[in-house]
């Protein structure tokens, strides 16, 4: 799978998963490498590439981490939303 | 800049102990943010509770920790502290540092944030205390294009520390240091973005004395030995004897009783010896370890949340550490594998290993059961019993009927 | 001005770069040390060459202005060089034994506190509290610096059996070993916590609320979409709150501190022990705590006066018996003692032969 489209994947599973269920990594590599039959490591490197450049973003709270989509806030902070 | 006025705070700058709340006014000259994190404790104290939230979601981009958020709830009556972020800076191996790497940190930190830190935290990192939201890229850029990166937190590897090791200790059995960078510069990846369960802490210490708390508090706590005798000399043990009662403070208080002393000469049956350095760190200059070095493995460790206090277990009695540490690295992934399997969120190792049982655990790692990693065996009869299990005992019964003797 | 370039994984600059040229030389090879004064020894390799260390206490929050002083000090006497110690202590570290005397009483006149070498009392591990973490229910660097005022001579002068570790966690959670200290204290709750049912539902996940429960004191409330908390199994922990905001467990009047005794992490002599709860509550009474303060000092002078050379709390109340310590220190013995958590098969006694 292209790794665009690999990507697309990983943020539609994030998003769906938005306000419900907070998202540890190996939540998402398992998911999407099931779902889109793709080797975990794929799918780690693909969401990797994300995260370096905010589509993503670690997120915290509850006392463990996860993995979510970043508020506008964020985005606008890191100088990638003007 | 607002003057607080802070009189319960202010008590605690009498008597010998160094002050904190010097330090916090110290900084509170240069700093609006530390001027009102003063003024914010003082109301702590007044009203006897803390105002400040849950950690938020902040941190540099790419990374999923080395920052924690930290806001108060009294934002507008403290505007300064109204974000009021930690830095976490891996600190070097030893906590070891010349004037110069120090005074180009507090360079940095006096331009972005509060002019306040912790040397160091319980973690080991160096601690950053209060800043801004904005300031942390920068933060970021300014340190780490100096060689300094950040510590762990969050769901990660957490910054590994310990003891002071070969740079000043003639008791340590490996190099703590070295394998502290080293073991660092290989998980790189697992501290700064969090896959994990939990927290993972990695503690090493140089012997038994365990200047890193190591047993206590991490979740793998590498403890130095070693598997010779301890030498003795014979002439330093009658320098002792001047000062010192033989018998009563060093032989009658060795756990194992493995040691005499007739007034002329100390002996000590190594065999029996458990290693636990009470006898070297008193008569240092007598005794030393000698032969093959290493470290014992222990794992699980942790502080009481959630359901008590764990120390570390015995899980691999002896190893070699020796560069590049291949072994150790190779069975640290094992275990974080094993883990990553079979723990659920927030649930330390310790806690996994106690829901899976401590033999799903050996074995996923390939570690055998020896009586070095209990204190005494089960009590109750009620055991697993797998096919292989039983058909290994049959054989062994087997063999027994055609050699004619019993093998236990 | 534009930022420098940033770097990714670069991990901790080298150590190596920081060792003064005597531990570079004798790296690895140290033969002995000496405690020279409770603030001083010295390290002799076999090289014959020698390393003294000064230590000094630290109020572990330090401002950069301090940490820039001890700099200034490090450069005039020791080439710079400089380390801290696990338990947040500055060192000095002398390659000249000419700079020693000289540094001991700038030292001296700049008002730092040299001492904790040996058999004494030295720097106080302990937590954030209220200058800056959100779950303290007390504040640790308070009560750091009340208990070390009180007890400063032991870490000045005075010598005990064996060392004395103490702590201080501003919650359970207990950043750092507080578990495993000589004395510490241990910040609680008493009461069980309230929980704001509007915000709940967009802030918690509930199963994850369930679980933090180590009593299993909490269960859905499906009409509020909320939780019920089981007030007869709630033990304070706080561990719900840390995973769900909306539960809150602060509470100025009831907040206050337990202390333990008797833990250690080294294994000499014994295996490392967990410490024990002695005193099961005192009142939060900021800035000097004079009650918890007057607890560990008399704890500490039972132990100075009954223990054996070499014994550390854990071992020597070992020996004596946990009844012989409530009576020797007269300390009400309470049914927070008797473990009804994880511990109670462990704990209890199962023979007829105590002392009276």
């Amino acid at each position: 799978m292209e790794i665009t489209e690999l990507q697309n994947k990983i943020y539609a599973f994030c998003e769906a998963a938005k306000g419900k269920k907070k998202l540890k990594e190996k939540d998402i590599i398992k998911g999407v490498a099931e779902a889109e039959s793709v080797p975990g490591d794929e799918v780690k490197k693909a969401l990797r590439a994300m995260i370096d450049v905010g589509k993503l973003m670690y997120s915290y709270g509850g006392g463990a981490s996860s993995v979510e989509i970043p508020s506008e806030e964020y985005l606008r902070e890191k100088g990638l939303l003007k | 800049m607002k003057k607080y006025n802070t009189p319960l705070i202010d008590d605690l700058e009498k008597g010998p102990w160094p002050s904190f709340v010097t330090e916090m006014k110290k900084a509170a000259k240069r700093s609006e943010m530390s001027n009102d994190a003063l003024g914010h404790l003082e109301k702590c104290y007044s009203t006897k509770m803390g105002y400040w939230k849950h950690g938020g979601i902040v941190g540099v981009l790419g990374y999923g920790g080395g920052v924690i958020g930290r806001y108060s709830e009294l934002g507008n009556e403290f505007p300064g502290v109204a974000h009021f972020h930690t830095v976490r800076l891996n600190q070097p191996s030893g906590f070891f540092y010349t004037s110069k790497a120090l005074k180009e940190i507090c360079d940095i930190w006096d331009k972005y944030g509060s002019g306040l830190t912790n040397v160091h935290g319980s973690t080991g990192d160096l601690v950053l205390l209060g800043t801004k939201t904005e300031a942390l890229e920068p933060i970021f850029a300014e340190y780490s294009s100096r060689g300094w990166d950040l510590g762990g937190s969050g769901s990660a590897l957490r910054t590994p520390s310990c003891c002071v090791g070969p740079g000043r200790c003639e008791w340590t059995n490996y190099d703590t240091l070295d394998l502290t960078y080293n073991l660092t510069q290989e998980f790189q990846d697992e501290l700064h973005r969090p896959t994990f369960s939990y927290k993972f802490k990695i503690k090493s210490s140089g012997c038994a004395c365990d200047c890193v708390a190591a047993i206590a508090r991490a979740d793998l706590s590498i403890i130095g030995t070693w598997k010779g005798d301890i030498k003795i000399d014979q002439a330093e043990v009658k320098n002792y004897a001047k000062t010192m009662d033989i018998n009563a403070e060093i032989v009658n208080m060795c756990p194992t009783q493995c040691m005499s002393y007739d007034g002329k000469e100390l002996k000590i049956n190594n065999k029996e010896c458990s290693r636990c350095m009470h006898c070297i760190t008193r008569m240092t200059k007598a005794l030393r370890p000698s032969g093959e070095r290493g470290a014992t493995l222990c794992m699980g460790s942790k502080a009481p949340i959630v359901v008590g206090s764990l120390l570390s277990w015995v899980i691999v009695p002896f190893i070699k550490l020796e560069a590049p540490y291949t072994e150790l690295k190779d069975l640290i992934r094992k275990i974080w594998d094993w883990w990553d399997e079979n723990g659920k969120p927030r649930e330390r190792i310790g806690e996994v290993i106690e829901i899976k049982g401590m033999r799903s655990f050996l074995e996923a790692i390939g570690v055998p059961p020896q009586p070095q990693q209990i204190k005494e065996p089960r009590k109750d009869p009620f055991m697993f019993y797998t096919e292989e299990d039983v058909a290994s005992y049959k054989a062994k019964e087997a063999e027994e009927k055609k050699t004619g003797k019993y093998k236990f | 001005m534009a930022l420098p370039q940033r770097k990714t994984d670069i991990g901790p600059p080298h150590y190596k770069q920081f060792l003064p040229a005597v531990i570079q030389k004798n790296y690895g090879k140290w033969k002995y040390h000496e405690v020279l004064t409770p603030g001083t020894m010295v390290h002799v390799g076999e090289s014959g060459d020698k390393l003294w260390t000064v230590r000094v206490a630290s109020p572990r929050i330090l401002s950069t202005d301090t940490i820039r002083e001890q700099c200034d000090i490090a450069e005039k006497y020791c080439d710079g060089h400089l380390r801290y110690t696990t338990r947040n202590n500055v060192e000095f570290l002398v390659a000249d034994e000419k700079k020693l005397e000289p540094l001991k009483t700038e030292l001296k006149a700049k008002g730092f506190k040299m001492g904790g070498i040996g058999p004494h009392i030295t720097n106080v591990v302990h937590t954030q509290g209220w200058v800056h973490c959100h779950s303290a229910c007390t504040d640790a660097s308070g009560l750091v610096k009340a208990m070390m005022d009180e007890l400063y001579e032991y870490f000045e002068t005075k010598s005990l059996p064996n060392k004395v570790r103490l702590a201080v966690a501003c919650c359970v959670n207990m950043c750092g070993a507080v578990h495993c200290s000589d004395i510490a204290v241990v910040a609680v709750h008493t009461k069980v916590p309230n929980i704001n049912h509007e915000t709940f539902k967009n802030m918690c996940e509930l199963p994850t609320v369930i679980g933090s429960c180590p009593t299993r004191a909490i269960s859905p409330d499906p009409a509020k979409k909320s939780i019920k908390i089981n007030a007869d199994k709630c033990m304070y922990c706080g561990n719900c709150f840390t995973v769900c905001p909306p539960i809150s467990i602060k509470d100025p009047e009831r907040d206050g501190v337990a202390i333990v005794v008797g833990g250690k992490i080294n294994s000499l002599r014994t295996s490392p022990k967990f410490s024990k709860l002695v005193i099961p509550y005192i009142s939060n009474e900021p800035p000097r705590w004079p009650k918890v303060v007057a607890a560990i000092k008399h704890i500490v002078e039972v132990y100075a006066k009954n223990a054996k050379k070499h014994e550390r709390v854990g071992e020597w109340i070992e020996r004596i018996g946990w009844e012989r310590f409530f009576s020797l220190a007269n300390i009400d013995f309470t049914f927070q003692s008797i473990d009804d958590f994880t511990f109670m098969r462990d704990t209890l006694r199962t023979s007829a032969t105590f002392k009276w």
